[in-house]
């Protein structure tokens, strides 16, 4: 446990200190709040159903919430780590591999919920109203967080598979069809009727309707549970898959 | 130096551990690091190791000589657990690298030649994660960071981002992150390539320093008066196998003779071979690009015979230098080539015509 908590000490620092990796991450999805926002609230006024009452900044929010999480930058310090050596230098220190990956991944959770309490500040200052109270908000921050941890080993499986930096970098590419293929923009409903079948396919789909009636509902036990159930899974099999990747490194 | 210490390292007493023995048979032993038939084989099929068998013991600085791609940082790798062997055994300390990993680990210092240093942390944030991932932490991360950091003399540069620092500083402050646990067996992987004359003195006093605080030493090297002058023991490798081995004073004895060389500038290379041959006392003629190496049982006194000869038959070479063998010698004779980017013996005499 030392061990995850120094590793994890370590990575946040490089989060804080490299701020030129986290503050791009953060551009798109203000980016895209405030234009989408700009765009269509003519089109899809207050009185639109779907919005029930709100804005539509509240239903574009738990979307960019996502953006802000969803980033290749941790697989990027773990391929940069690999790629100077120092991964060498932790992997001959007498440590459990697993801390590396721990180590990694409490630092996405500390990025995460600062991102997401960001995005989620802007939002509110845009107009949205989070329905389910404070703690709801506090509920959207940590489960965006946690999809930025479960996001976050896709790039740290690319990472140790290829030890190719600029492989980990492309994997950012993952985030078009995970987070485009969804009801990002208007509800499953509205899709057309292929759009629609991919998005109920992609996982991610539940997570941002979880996020959304958090924001637009209140609190709806199902939404929220398949939210988590989703994350979870998510989290759960990229987990397992980073730890086998680091356990048979160079084996 | 490494003279003084040869005696002690060769013949010194086994003793066993039956675990071991189990697995190593009669080999096994209380060496620093033992291999028997050690073989890394790559996935497109590279051999770049090929059954190495080697014993270093308690407290030897053990160098590990080899051109560059001659499976020296194979070897490390095999060694440090960070790589596992195709074929053969390793084991550091009777560990066995692969079924004691975890225990080899503890007790070894590693500084790889990539230097593997975290250019996010200050050279001391990087001693204090390092303490604690050999379980020291608080107070006593604090203590043993400070001292390692007086030692490499990196006190004032402290608190700078490790990305800041020049190769020298670098290489030193790997070398203090191996040591925060002060460990049995110290792995340098060409600790001084690509160092200035200044910064490879300073790491070869550090690396004595160690060694007499009792630490074994493995370090691999391109440079042959590295190896002279810190190594009690030498083994040279080339192609993945060990094609010499022994103190530096035993291989340069064995060479058993004193190289003559002969400058050729612009001498036709094969007249001044024929012209040479039959030299009394001649081992071994070595023909380089520009000269010709002649082992010769004595070459001082051969110089007059050499000088006649080539004026018999109009030949107009250029230097003829005389020296005792050399390392640089041992592995031409052992590999049929001189080793790149090392410098010329030093301390020649030389006799011009």
């Amino acid at each position: 446990m030392t061990e995850v908590a120094l590793l994890g000490r370590r990575a946040v620092r490089e989060v804080v200190r490299y701020p030129e990796a986290t503050i791009p991450t953060l551009f798109i999805p203000l980016f895209f709040l405030v234009v989408n926002i700009g765009q269509v609230s003519r089109t899809f006024p207050s009185s639109t159903p779907f919005l029930k009452g709100q804005g539509y900044v509240a239903f574009q929010l738990p979307v960019s919430l996502m953006f802000a999480v969803a980033t290749a930058t941790t697989g990027l310090a773990l391929v940069t780590e690999i790629d100077v050596g120092y991964f060498d230098k932790l992997l001959v220190a007498p440590i459990r591999r697993s801390s590396i990956i721990f180590g990694r991944l409490s630092a996405d959770l500390v990025r995460g919920v600062a991102a997401s309490a960001l995005v989620l500040a802007v939002g509110i200052a845009l107009g949205a109203r989070v329905q389910s109270g404070v703690l709801g908000a506090v509920v959207i921050v940590l489960l965006s967080a946690a999809f930025g941890v479960a996001y976050a080993g896709f790039g740290i499986l690319v990472a140790l598979r290829t030890r190719n930096v600029q492989a980990t970098q492309s994997s950012f590419l993952l985030f078009f069809p995970l987070l485009f293929l969804t009801p990002n923009f208007v509800p499953f409903n509205r899709l057309s009727p292929l759009m629609e079948t991919l998005a109920r396919i992609n996982p991610v789909s539940y997570v941002i309707v979880g996020l959304r009636s958090l924001v637009i509902d209140g609190w709806s036990a199902g939404k929220i549970g398949v939210c988590i159930g989703v994350i979870a899974g998510m989290g759960l099999i990229l987990t397992v898959l980073s730890l086998r990747a680091i356990a048979t490194y160079d084996r | 130096m490494s003279e003084t210490v040869t005696g002690m390292t060769s013949g010194r007493v086994v003793d066993r551990t039956d675990a071991l023995a189990e697995v190593w048979g009669e080999d096994a032993g209380a060496a620093a690091i033992e291999t028997r038939s050690l073989r890394r084989v790559f996935k497109d099929s590279i051999e770049a190791v090929s059954d190495i068998d080697l014993t270093v013991g308690m407290g030897e600085v053990f160098g590990f000589l080899g051109p560059n791609g001659a499976g020296k940082t194979t070897t490390v790798r095999m060694l440090c657990t960070l790589l596992p062997p195709t074929a053969g055994r390793a084991a550091v300390l009777g560990l066995d690298v692969i079924d004691d990993a975890a225990a080899v680990r503890r007790r070894i210092g590693v500084a790889l030649q990539e230097i593997g240093l975290d250019p996010v942390q200050t050279g001391r944030e990087l001693l204090e994660l390092q303490c604690g991932l050999y379980g020291i932490t608080g107070r006593r991360a604090r203590a043993r960071s400070d001292q390692l950091l007086e030692l490499v003399g990196l006190v004032d540069a402290a608190d700078r981002r490790t990305k800041t620092y020049s190769g020298g500083m670098k290489r030193r402050l790997d070398l203090a992150s191996a040591l925060v646990h002060s460990p049995d067996v110290l792995f340098l992987d060409e600790p001084t390539t690509g160092l200035d004359p200044a910064s490879r003195l300073t790491i070869w006093e550090e690396v004595r320093r160690i060694n007499a605080e009792g630490a074994t030493i493995f370090l691999t090297t391109q440079y042959l008066e590295e190896a002279d002058k810190l190594c009690d023991r030498v083994a040279i490798i080339d192609g993945g196998r060990i094609v010499a081995e022994g103190t530096p004073a035993r291989l340069k004895a064995q060479m058993g003779h004193d190289v003559v060389s002969v400058s050729l500038d612009g001498a036709d290379l094969a007249a001044t071979e024929a012209a040479l041959a039959g030299l009394p006392g001649l081992e071994r003629v070595v023909a380089e690009s520009e000269a010709l190496a002649l082992y010769l049982e004595d070459g001082a006194r051969s110089i007059a015979e050499i000088v006649r000869r080539l004026e018999g038959e109009r030949i107009r070479a250029g230097a003829i230098s005389v020296a005792r063998p050399s390392l640089d010698d041992v592995f031409l004779q052992a590999t049929g080539r001189r080793l790149e980017g090392d410098e010329p013996p030093a301390g020649n005499e030389e006799v011009t015509r």
